[in-house]
């Protein structure tokens, strides 16, 4: 008995067991970590104004909003402006993904890094919120925590950096970047919502003619490339930064590492078209010559 | 006292494998009872529970329980030809869109190349323009200068004449301006006519020389 040998062993145990459990009924803030308010106007330093000046919004604490000049048109409105922020509304966001959050997804588990990952996996996990109607288009592999990184994954993200990638390809992983638009974004965040709207799954649109040229150039691991220049690409990084780029079709994990999407697909393993039903644990299929075609064009 | 011991065993097994926690979703809240059909018949009955997507949920939430023929999941035949009429007019193909801006690219390179052929031509015309410019900048103020000298001149005569000094603008001056100016052509005009009378006195006084004959010497 390894446990008993080292000197712990069934007594620690028992105490442990008798112990209380850590559970939210007994802990309490550390000491110092909470400050209590201060409540105004109370003791001697009652009914006066409570050092907050004679009457107006400043007393009563409803200032208007900043910027704002009392109705006249304000400062900011005439001036001409330059377009730095023109249409900043409409503009795409990418939620950054750090690989230091990677790693930490993957070494408390909430990410499995035997399985490909995407947006699916990472929502799930937690690690990331997405929200498709506030103009998100899905997040971004941002460098951070690239010298601690040393997980092998395949992951999907819509943008990654140069040394994001060439930090998971050192590892021996593999990086794509695909386009997702809003509708199939929110399949693919949420799909148990979906699913339980019993529709089939739709095929995912092209990226928006700005995105073409990034998403067909194989050294963003675009999913529109030309496969055949992935691994020339992969190589140049390689060169670049000075690594030895892992053979990984000598991988145990190849067929893992080597899975990835159609243009039009969303989820791994479901084709465009299919219906999946939750409570029967079904998949249907269409037979229809025409609805075949649609949805593999 | 095995019980504990393979726990902690199970618990240290599971902590050296790297295996994901496994983490799924709560189930969907399921309301007691059987599947709720809407009936078309009351018209209690919300519009949004009568039409195909509704359907399409009920399948997903019950299956095949709630009734509803799979084939009426994927759209109908008419749907489809909108479908794909709508894909054809705002979703253009990759390769379409490559080629459109592969034009656009090529547009922008013409446009710039032809800019800086432009730029190129008109800055090798500059060393010539900026000579061009220095000669009519000297030439315009050597022009000044004469002008301000002559009218110096001619206040200084016109202060002769009157005694005091003139205007410039004055009327009393642009009368002299005239006068003077009329006496000039006048004397020129004299002068050009002298001239040629003397030049024709001189052709009386001395005959013109006789062309030379090919022959001898001309006798005296």
């Amino acid at each position: 008995m390894a446990a008993a040998s080292r000197g712990g062993g069934p007594k620690a145990m028992e105490l442990l067991r008798a112990l209380p459990r850590v559970s939210l009924v007994n802990l309490r803030p550390n000491p110092g970590a909470k400050k209590s308010e201060k409540r105004r106007g109370r003791g001697r330093h009652g009914g006066k104004k409570s050092g907050r000046g004679h009457k107006g919004q400043r007393q009563r604490g409803n200032r208007p909003r900043l910027g704002f000049e009392g109705g006249q048109t304000p400062f900011y409105l005439i001036i001409p402006k330059y377009g730095y922020n023109e249409g900043h509304s409409y503009r795409r966001q990418y939620h950054p993904l750090s690989l230091q959050k990677l790693q930490y997804l993957i070494d408390l588990g909430r990410v499995d890094p035997t399985q490909p990952i995407d947006l699916t996996q990472l929502t799930n996990g937690r690690g990331v919120t997405i929200q498709p109607l506030k103009r998100d288009y899905g997040v971004q592999l941002v460098e951070t925590g690239a010298d601690i990184f040393s997980a092998k994954v395949n992951i999907e993200v819509q943008m990654a950096s140069e040394l994001a990638i060439a930090a998971i390809e050192k590892n021996g992983g593999v990086v794509t970047t695909g386009f997702y638009d809003p509708r199939s974004l929110e399949i693919l965040c949420k799909p148990i919502p979906f699913f339980l709207r019993g529709q089939p799954i739709p095929k995912r649109m092209l990226p928006p003619e700005d995105l073409v040229r990034y998403y067909t150039d194989a050294r963003n691991r675009g999913y529109l490339a030309d496969p055949s220049k992935i691994p020339e690409a992969r190589l140049e990084l390689a060169k670049k930064y000075g690594y030895v780029l892992p053979d990984i079709s000598k991988d145990e994990l190849f067929q893992m590492l080597s899975t990835r999407k159609d243009p039009r697909q969303i989820f791994f393993g479901l084709a465009p078209g299919w219906v999946v039903n939750m409570s029967e644990k079904k998949i249907l299929k269409p037979t229809d010559e025409r609805l075949l075609r649609y949805y593999s064009s | 006292m095995a019980a504990p011991m393979r726990r902690a065993w199970l618990g240290l097994l599971r902590a050296a494998l790297p295996a994901a926690r496994p983490y799924h979703a709560p189930p969907p809240r399921r309301k007691p009872g059987g599947v709720y059909r809407p009936d078309p018949s009351d018209p209690l009955t919300p519009l949004w529970q009568l039409q195909p997507a509704y359907e399409a949920k009920l399948y997903g939430r019950h299956g095949s329980a709630s009734g509803v023929d799979p084939a009426r999941l994927w759209p109908s035949p008419e749907k489809l030809q909108e479908l794909e009429a709508e894909e054809r007019e705002w979703f253009p193909g990759l390769r379409e869109m490559e080629a459109a801006l592969d034009a656009k690219e090529q547009q922008e390179e013409r446009q710039r190349v032809e800019r800086e052929k432009l730029i190129a031509a008109n800055m090798a015309k500059m060393p010539q323009m900026i000579e061009d410019w220095r000669r009519e900048k000297a030439a315009r103020k050597e022009k000044e200068r004469e002008d301000k000298a002559r009218r110096e001149r001619l206040l200084a005569e016109a202060q002769e004449r009157f005694g005091h000094k003139v205007d410039y603008r004055s009327a009393k001056f642009q009368e002299l301006v005239q006068e003077m100016e009329k006496k000039q052509r006048k004397e020129l005009k004299l002068k050009k006519k002298q001239l040629k009378e003397e030049a024709k006195k001189k052709t009386a006084a001395d005959p013109e020389p006789v062309p030379v004959s090919a022959g001898g010497p001309e006798p005296a």
